[in-house]
């Protein structure tokens, strides 16, 4: 409608390709058609301050160390992290010992 | 439960600077691996560390930060320098480049044609979409201006609407670059002209993306209430590197855009 070509006119002056012109309109119609159907779900929807919540559990005195004390998740990022480090730092010495050592061919 | 009698921040031991460490050790040797025997395994390991790394250091510097309470005025101060050192290196960083621009434009050799631009060189016009690019970036400086007061003021729907079109316009400025990237008549191939430009606005361009990176964890921590209105340095740090970033283009403007067209 009266936006879509108010739009256009905006997009048609800001950006010199004719080819990206349309391709941001296609993403501007499909974003319009989004954004109507979340203003209607946004009033309903709100995004609730957590912040209390999250401080209660961070300040509760069990021990853990603040990369540890969010949960299950931590730990198994933690874990994931230290694996790719150890195997990496092996992997590297691997690598850098082969590059420092070339096999000639005969 | 042991209480400190002091303002400071004793943080709990943690293994990010290590796998940070590994990381960087990981990327810079895969990137001489790459070169010499063409196989990206080692680099890619070591890019997937390093954002590994990242998001959870960084996690954890919200958790002690918002959650935990440890950002005392001390701590804060501390945190103040530090951003204020590290955009002071990256100063220097650029300065490198600029110093390159200068010395190969200055006195251009005979080479070159004896001139500058250099001779074959159709340089791009400073008043199309380079001129469009500064106009952005300027703007975006006043919506991150509109973005910190409505946050000081404590108007939460202002502050995401600004913060959001701030961004938006780092996202706008990404692409138009990217487009006179791709229709540009010279490549980093064509002499110092193609490498001082490609290097010198290429980092630039990197850093507006890690701008705008900052920016968003900024808004989606402005949406999940982090920031008070007394308290968010958290975002008053990536304002100041959006600053800092935008203070660089028009330098770049100004010399290799203008000056050297």
């Amino acid at each position: 409608g009266v936006v879509y070509s108010a739009a256009r006119a905006l997009v048609c002056s800001l950006c010199p390709h004719v080819g990206v012109t349309l391709l941001l309109l296609c993403c501007f119609q499909a974003l319009q058609q989004v954004a109507r159907r979340t203003i209607y779900s946004s009033a309903r929807r709100q995004v609730d301050n957590k912040v209390p919540l999250k401080q209660k559990a961070f300040q509760e005195d069990n021990g853990m160390p603040v990369h540890l004390k969010g949960g299950s998740v931590d730990a198994l990022l933690y874990r994931t992290t230290m694996a790719l480090t150890i195997l990496g730092a092996g992997y590297v010495v691997y690598e850098l010992v082969k590059a420092a050592y070339p096999q000639k061919k005969d | 439960m042991a209480h400190q009698a002091h303002a400071y921040h004793m943080v709990d031991p943690s293994p990010w600077p290590l796998t940070g460490a590994v990381a960087a050790l990981l990327m810079t040797s895969g990137l001489a691996i790459w070169m010499h025997f063409h196989t990206m395994t080692l680099m890619t390991l070591g890019m997937i560390l390093l954002l590994l790394t990242m998001y959870q250091w960084w996690r954890d510097i919200i958790r002690e930060g918002t959650f935990q309470g440890h950002h005392t005025p001390p701590v804060q101060k501390g945190l103040r320098y530090g951003m204020i050192l590290f955009i002071t290196s990256e100063v220097f960083f650029f300065l490198g480049f600029f110093w390159a621009f200068y010395h190969s434009s200055l006195a251009p050799t005979p080479e070159l044609g004896g001139c500058w631009p250099p001779t074959g060189i159709t340089t791009l016009d400073p008043f199309e979409v380079p001129l469009l690019n500064t106009a952005v970036l300027l703007a975006s400086g006043v919506t991150v201006t509109w973005a910190h007061h409505s946050i000081m003021e404590g108007l939460r729907k202002q502050a995401i609407q600004s913060l959001a079109l701030t961004i938006l316009l780092g996202f706008y400025f990404t692409f138009l670059q990217g487009m006179e990237y791709y229709e540009a008549p010279f490549t980093i191939a064509d002499g110092v002209y193609g490498s001082t430009f490609f290097v010198a606005t290429g980092f630039h361009g990197l850093h507006v993306i890690i701008g705008s990176t900052f920016l968003a964890v900024c808004l989606l921590r402005q949406v999940q209430y982090h920031f008070t209105s007394e308290h968010h340095f958290g975002f008053e740090a990536a304002a100041w590197y959006w600053h800092f970033v935008d203070v660089v283009w028009l330098f770049l403007y100004i010399s290799i855009y203008w000056w050297g067209s």
